[in-house]
């Protein structure tokens, strides 16, 4: 074999012959990456050396981490040369680029504010959330070369939803109540947040269930006054789509997850029928659900009272958002730099869960406006390459799929950024790959490895198109 | 202002500049991606729009890809088989040639129409045009990406 034949190896018969394909743009991009991320530690390791720097919790910028997690990228990378497949490569350097920012973050904080034991040594806030950034990545670079069919999301929807629904009730009735959230469960040691997951089931049905129904879905027979809508039958998803939110509220009194849902679910509606009455439909279902949580759930009331007038109490319920909005006018244009924020305000946080849902007002301390801009414009960039992902899609399955699970990344990000801005009440949901927590970065992981997967062109094509739904067939012998 | 505060603020600054940096870096290979996109020629050249059929095959509102030779007409043999009783077996072939559609009336007993106008053999076709065979009405669309 001459030297210049592509290297083919045997190997399982899942993964077939290896034929690694250069990803240049990729590397490129990563290499940016990796300048910025160090470039940021050296400044946060500086901002921590001054002599005027705020002292007390301040952590020295950890190099250890920094080579693990750009090692781990790094390997993502030539795991994915060496997969050869033909997926998108602005992905990972995006994604990887949050996590990085994230690690940052962690480090920068106090380390006590987690604390895990494992075995004989604690690990710190940085710890923990460099494993779970490690595995991450790992599970998305892992589906991006493993995955090479939807048939196993496609065929099984329903199953797919019901486990979604089990999961809910599950919640609903073993969860654990933290700040009167009900939104953990645990088994035994492991614990997480089951509504990350859920995001995700929820997309790959709505893809499945409307690129089976969408013609009918575009049929207009009932009309409301100046909006006409399809056969009701068809309103049945909506309704029930709507129920599962007003369940969630009252039930877990998770504000941001049936929000994320419900916004999601509509997009996705529109995606598929390119209907307004769908969204006008929506958008009041939204408006008397919102009014009639907000006469009947206490949550609800406190969370929107919050957000009319923080400033009324300021110290108690309102401290959070006022505390918010003071470290983005510290920040103001460029920021204070990395590690120069407030750490603490005589020995605590100025903004208790920092970490998990106020991520961007840190980030818009230290980094400014300019910064935050940039962040966005990197969730953008997210969300851009999952709807052209999407747009490129051989059938509507992938199509609805990629923009889903793109537009969850985008419209969770959104949700939690104008919430801490005080555009929009505050929902304790994560920022996406910023924000510290396993099942958030986990679940994201896969949002990742998916829509990597479904980017590859050569992927098996789409089975022959099936008989029309069920309700289909019934509405064809009715009419 | 001493050498220290000035390398925080450089590096402060050198961060931010990064991120843009990164970002720029996408925005070009996001430019470059559309450029080849709209590069790339199209598989398909173009497509029917049954606008209107009586007898309802093909059903109104249906699309129908097309070859760069699509033969129209009763028989089950063509590419877009027209079930109305004024068409002929083989009624007419619409042909991509260079970078034009024409259409061509097989000597149809009831002839073929553009735009209301009949055809004499062979006829250019430009995108939304409209085709009639006996009382079926097809407009040719440009397929969109």
């Amino acid at each position: 074999m001459s030297s210049s034949a592509p290297a083919t190896l045997a190997l399982p018969r899942i993964l077939g012959p290896i034929r690694p394909r250069p990803r240049w743009r990729e590397a490129r991009l990563l290499a940016v990456v990796a300048v910025t991320i160090l470039v940021g530690s050296i400044s946060l390791s500086l901002a921590q050396r001054a002599p005027d720097a705020p002292s007390g919790g301040l952590e020295p910028a950890e190099p250890f981490h920094l080579t693990v997690y750009l090692g781990v990228l790094l390997l993502a990378h030539l795991a994915q040369v060496m997969a050869g497949r033909r997926t998108d490569q602005v992905l990972l350097p995006a994604v990887g680029l949050l996590g990085g920012i994230s690690l940052l973050l962690m480090e920068r904080l106090p380390q006590n504010l987690v604390v895990q034991t494992v075995g004989k040594t604690d690990l710190g806030l940085a710890d923990v959330q460099l494993v779970w950034l490690v595995l991450s990545i790992g599970l998305a670079t892992t589906l991006a070369i493993v995955v090479r069919s939807d048939r196993w999301l496609r065929l099984y929807k329903y199953t797919w939803a019901a486990a979604g629904v089990g999961l809910l009730l599950l919640t609903f009735v073993l969860g654990t109540e933290i700040n009167g959230q009900r939104l953990t469960l645990s088994f035994g040691p492991v614990s997480g947040q089951p509504s990350e997951l859920l995001k995700v089931i929820l997309v790959v049905f709505l893809a499945g269930y409307l690129s089976e129904n969408r013609s009918l879905l575009v049929e207009q027979s009932t009309r409301i006054g100046p909006i006409s809508l399809p056969p009701v039958p068809y309103l049945a998803p909506m309704v029930a789509m709507w129920a599962i939110a007003l369940g969630i509220v009252v039930v877990q009194r998770d504000l941001g997850a049936a929000l994320l849902f419900f916004a999601v679910f509509l997009l996705l509606l529109y995606t598929a029928t390119g209907r307004a009455g769908y969204v006008v439909l929506g958008l009041i279902l939204f408006i008397v659900g919102a009014f009639v949580m907000y006469q009947l759930v206490d949550h609800v009331r406190t969370r929107v009272d919050i957000w009319l007038d923080p400033f009324a109490d300021p110290s108690g319920a309102g401290y959070q958002v006022v505390q918010s909005l003071y470290a983005f006018a510290r920040g103001g244009l460029l920021g204070t730099g990395l590690g120069a924020g407030l750490p603490l305000i005589s020995g605590r946080l100025p903004i208790p869960a920092i970490q998990t849902d106020f991520p961007l007002a840190a980030l818009g301390e230290e980094l400014g406006l300019v910064g935050i801009m940039a962040i966005l414009g990197i969730y953008l960039v997210v969300i851009e390459r999952g709807l052209r992902i999407g747009a490129a899609a051989r059938d509507d399955f992938r199509a609805l799929l990629a923009s889903g699970l793109a537009l969850v990344v985008g419209v969770q990000a959104f949700i939690i950024a104008a919430g801490n801005l005080k555009l929009i009440p505050l929902t304790g949901i994560t920022l996406p790959f910023i924000s510290y927590g396993g099942s958030s970065l986990l679940v994201n992981g896969i949002v990742v490895g998916l829509l990597l997967a479904l980017s590859d062109k050569g992927v098996e094509p789409p089975p022959p198109p099936r008989q029309p739904g069920r309700l289909a067939r019934l509405a064809r012998r009715a009419g | 202002m001493d050498g220290f505060t000035v390398t925080i603020w450089v590096v402060r600054i050198l961060f931010l500049v990064l991120l843009y940096l990164f970002l720029f870096g996408i925005a070009r290979a996001l430019l470059r991606d559309l450029r080849a996109a709209s590069r790339e020629p199209t598989l398909e050249l173009g497509r029917l729009v049954v606008l209107a059929s009586p007898a309802g095959e093909p059903a109104a509102g249906t699309t129908l890809p097309l070859d760069a030779i699509t033969t129209l007409g009763r028989d089950v043999n063509n590419a877009v088989v027209v079930d109305d009783e004024f068409v002929s077996a083989e009624h007419a072939v619409l042909t991509f040639r260079g970078r034009t559609w024409y259409v061509e009336d097989l000597d149809s007993t009831n002839g073929t129409f553009v735009n209301g106008s009949p055809v004499d053999g062979v006829a250019p076709l430009g995108y939304g045009d409209e085709i009639q065979l006996g009382q079926v009405r097809l407009r040719l669309d440009r397929v969109r990406r």
